[in-house]
């Protein structure tokens, strides 16, 4: 097998090794091949044919990268890392190499029957008049946590929520399916007028991929962009909240969006500085589910700094981040809660209540 | 090929089954570094924790004739820690602790994987300085740096890392463990082994710990930029600046090419109409950094400097520095095989370096950017071609043959900083002559009598 990668991908990468340090999976192995610039070197082994999809190491390393493209921001050669590894899931997970979950997960986010009865039957939202803008609802989300969108249409009067979405097909791009991935975003774009605003930075890299950087705006994204100023405050025993974020990496490293949120959070609480919050927290799309043990191995020193900082919350601008810190933190019996960006923000205007962290002293310090 | 069973049996009960490597697809991340076009496999990958356990290895191998590449980070520039006969690479990235900074004594003692950023950081908390400041710090290793002599951007001033290096920790491929130097400044006791030692490029001992030294840290440090209508004005001006007496921490140079492509990249606002611009930086007390900024201001506008600006603040000095440091990767975007070389001449006929480089360049009809470190003299002409198309590499290859022997002619050298390897091995009897090149492989010899360490670099 040859010439399996865009030439023009791979030719890029001049092997500085820049990226190591921001690595997750390097930070835990500190072996080569499971770093940025060593899985490039195994792409580049299986163009030349040097090794093939069925070498052990090969397989094993397509699904040990999280695929939170922290190497991107830091490669000085601007190496699309995330680009290079659709393709080589694209050859690596096809027919019984496809992970069983990720491929159970993509049925049901493909088919909008099947995502409601996820969901519970709950439509969570009436389509509104179509306008300049409107809101996109994530397919797991909507099932997971709906009263996400409900609180990030409190905080959009006038977006329109059109009903039976569909998928983005994120899932489906970082999958091993970036064809059928490419196809459902596009229809989503034909289906929702104007900016698409979503919930979920994964959602809104994968659409901005494939629809153009101007037609979709992240929340925090879109309500800084168009003047919002978050109002009221969130309090915690009688005082303001302290608040950590946990950046998404995909928002951050693919669209360059981590400033808004922390802008956001601010306004209505003190944002706490949490060591490690810009890297991956473990959920990766599929990936806590694909790997449990080394989604925890990621997770458990970033939830130690986030205790450690003494925070009230932790907010998530991603429903998969969300869902990570939130088993995480309970696990552990925690008394940091983990919400979502609409839900701090919605609560400080008084919309919605969120769940009171817990209070210290059931824990020895 | 291959190590044997035994072998690998035996690596394991040193460092342990997780730390050895054998099956191809975990060989293949290790089969290059930061050197584009070299590619070696090695048999095994090892993973040592401990200085015992690196000397174990080496007997090993010492005794089985197994060749033994040690490797930091793997982000030289002169495929020095190409594996290309074989053998073991040994990776001492976990061996990264920081045993000790001392702010009274200066110094610092770390393992070799430490990187150099996170050594800098160390010193920074207590207020000192790692001097020695190569662009790649933070990836590369302290033991790397040592190994390879790293240069940086604050040389004028401060030097390379030898000036640093006060005492290591050495294993021998025979396995014995030597210390040599220590915490002194001043130590005449016997054949400086610890300079031996520094730039050796892993070919006479694998370094372990390293002793370095560490300065108070500045006060302040700025940054300014002068532009030129060419690199001939910019080398006059280089020169008047030396002649002033003003040693700058900073003097670095980018031609016109260099300068479109790092603009391109980084849109820092730098002037695209200029023929060369200088970067010069200075640290110390916050009046003696202003005044010498300004001087150097001066002489550079009466060497026909086109503009002059000093930073107004800490980010836009940041910004300039980071201009120099992102050449290379912002000449790389430009194609898909950049071939970056390192060599030095006097300093004042660095101007006349850079021109005959274009020369050489046109000749072979290859396109060459220029940028380096004009306080040393010591120039990065760096080729960018189409990977695919053979003929131009090939040609960028026979270019660099002769950029080196105008280097050599100029009574300069192949390399100021990324060492020699195996890339420039063929080029290194020029520089050298007959007779120290049977002297270099005399001393190798006597530290690695099975000619086992690093084979196909220096003094093989
Ligand atoms: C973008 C970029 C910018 C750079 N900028 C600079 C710069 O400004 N100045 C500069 O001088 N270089 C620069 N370099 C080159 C490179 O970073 C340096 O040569 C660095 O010192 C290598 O360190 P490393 O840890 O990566 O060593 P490696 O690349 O792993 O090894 C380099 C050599 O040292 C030997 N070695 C490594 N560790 C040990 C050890 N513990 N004991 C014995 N031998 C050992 C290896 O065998 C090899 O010969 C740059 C490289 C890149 C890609
Ligand atoms: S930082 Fe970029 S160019 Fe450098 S090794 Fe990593 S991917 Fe390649
Ligand atoms: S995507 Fe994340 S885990 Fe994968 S190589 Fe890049 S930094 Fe590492």
């Amino acid at each position: 097998m040859t010439n399996l990668f865009d030439p023009e991908l791979l030719d890029r990468c001049i092997s500085c090794g820049f990226c190591l340090p921001a690595c997750p999976t390097y930070a835990l192995t500190g072996d080569e091949g499971s770093s940025p610039r060593g899985r490039i070197n195994l792409m580049r082994a299986l163009d030349t044919g040097v090794l093939d999809v069925d070498d052990p190491r090969v397989r094993e390393e397509a699904s040990f990268c999280l695929g939170c493209r922290a190497c991107e921001p830091v490669c000085p050669a601007g190496v699309q890392y995330g680009q290079l590894l659709e393709t080589w899931r694209d050859l690596q997970w096809t027919g019984r190499h496809r992970p069983v979950v990720a491929w159970g997960l993509m049925t049901v986010a493909a088919r909008t029957s099947l995502l409601r009865l996820v969901g519970l039957v709950r439509r969570p939202a009436r389509g509104a008049a179509a306008g300049a803008t409107s809101l996109m609802l994530g397919c797991f989300e909507r099932g997971l946590f709906p009263g996400v969108s409900r609180a990030a249409r409190r905080l959009l009067p006038g977006v329109a929520v059109p009903a039976d979405q569909g998928c983005c097909g994120a899932l489906h791009a970082h999958n091993g399916q970036s064809h059928q991935g490419e196809e459902m975003a596009r229809r989503l774009g034909e289906q929702l007028p104007g900016v698409i605003v979503t919930t979920s930075g994964g959602c809104a890299a994968h659409l901005a991929t494939v629809l153009g950087r101007d037609r979709v705006h992240e929340l925090s994204e879109h309500l800084v962009a168009t003047g919002v100023t978050p109002v009221g405050e969130v309090r915690v025993d009688g005082r303001r909240a302290r608040v950590a974020l946990q950046d998404s990496c995909h928002l951050r490293n693919g669209l360059g969006v981590s400033a808004q949120p922390r802008a956001l959070i601010s306004a209505v609480a003190d944002l706490v500085a949490v060591p490690g919050e810009a890297s991956c927290c473990g959920a990766a799309g599929t990936y806590s589910m694909l790997r449990p043990r080394d989604s925890r191995r990621v997770l458990d020193p970033k939830l130690d700094a986030v205790e450690a900082a003494g925070v009230d919350y932790v907010v998530a601008v991603n429903p998969g981040c969300l869902r990570q810190l939130d088993t995480g933190l309970r696990r552990r019996r925690s008394r940091v809660r983990a919400v979502h960006l609409a839900d701090l923000l919605a609560d400080a205007a008084g919309g919605r209540a969120l769940p009171r962290p817990r209070r210290r002293a059931l824990r020895a310090r | 090929m291959g190590l044997g069973q035994d072998v690998i049996v035996e690596l394991e009960a040193i460092v342990g089954s997780d730390h050895v490597r054998t099956a191809k697809g975990d060989l293949e991340p290790y089969a290059r570094d930061a050197t584009p076009l070299f590619r070696g496999v090695p048999d095994a990958v090892v993973w040592p924790r401990t200085a015992d356990e690196v000397a174990a290895v080496l007997r090993l191998a010492t005794r089985r004739g197994i060749p033994v590449v040690p490797r930091g980070a793997g982000s030289n520039l002169s495929a020095g820690t190409l594996a290309d006969r074989g053998g073991i690479v040994l990776v001492l990235t976990r061996m990264t602790s920081i045993l000790e900074v001392d702010a009274d004594e200066l110094l610092a003692r770390v393992e070799a994987g430490v990187t150099t950023a996170a050594l800098a950081e160390a010193a920074a908390a207590k207020g000192l300085l790692y001097a020695p400041d190569p662009g790649s710090r933070t990836v590369s290793t302290v033991g790397g740096n040592v190994a390879t002599c790293a240069g940086g951007l604050r040389g004028l001033k401060y030097g390379v890392t030898r000036n640093y290096v006060l005492g290591a920790t050495a294993v021998l491929p025979t396995g014995e463990i030597i210390r040599t130097g220590g915490r002194l400044w001043k130590d005449v006791a016997g054949y400086d082994l610890t300079r031996l030692l520094t730039g050796s490029e892993g070919t006479l001992g694998v370094l372990t710990e390293l002793t370095v030294a560490l300065l108070p840290m500045p006060a302040t440090t700025n940054t300014g930029v002068a532009y030129f209508p060419s690199l001939a004005d910019a080398g006059r001006a280089v020169t008047a600046v030396i002649a002033d007496g003003i040693v700058p921490a900073t003097l670095e140079f980018l031609d016109a090419k260099c300068i479109g492509a790092v603009e391109d990249y980084a849109h820092l606002g730098l002037r695209r109409d200029a023929g060369a611009l200088l970067l010069f930086g200075d640290d110390g007390g916050a009046d003696a950094v202003e005044r010498s900024l300004t001087r150097i201001g001066e002489l550079c506008t009466r060497h026909r400097a086109m503009e002059v600006t000093l930073a107004e603040d800490v980010a836009r000095s940041e910004a300039l520095l980071a201009a120099r440091r992102c050449s290379l990767p912002a000449l790389s975007r430009l194609g898909t095989l950049t071939i970056l070389e390192d060599a030095t001449v006097p300093r004042p006929r660095l101007a006349e370096m850079v021109g005959r480089i274009d020369e050489i360049a046109e000749r072979y009809d290859v396109s060459i950017a220029t940028f380096g470190h004009a306080g040393d003299g010591n120039l990065h002409p760096t080729c960018v071609v189409d990977r695919h198309d053979e003929a131009a590499a090939d040609r960028a290859h026979k270019a660099f043959g002769d950029i080196f022997a105008t280097a050599i002619d100029m009574e300069g050298t192949i390399t100021g900083e990324h060492g020699v390897g195996a890339a420039k091995l063929p080029y290194l009897q020029a520089r050298l002559g007959a007779d120290q090149m049977a002297l270099l492989r005399r001393i190798k010899a006597a530290f690695d009598p099975a000619g086992i360490l690093n084979p196909g670099k220096l003094g093989s």
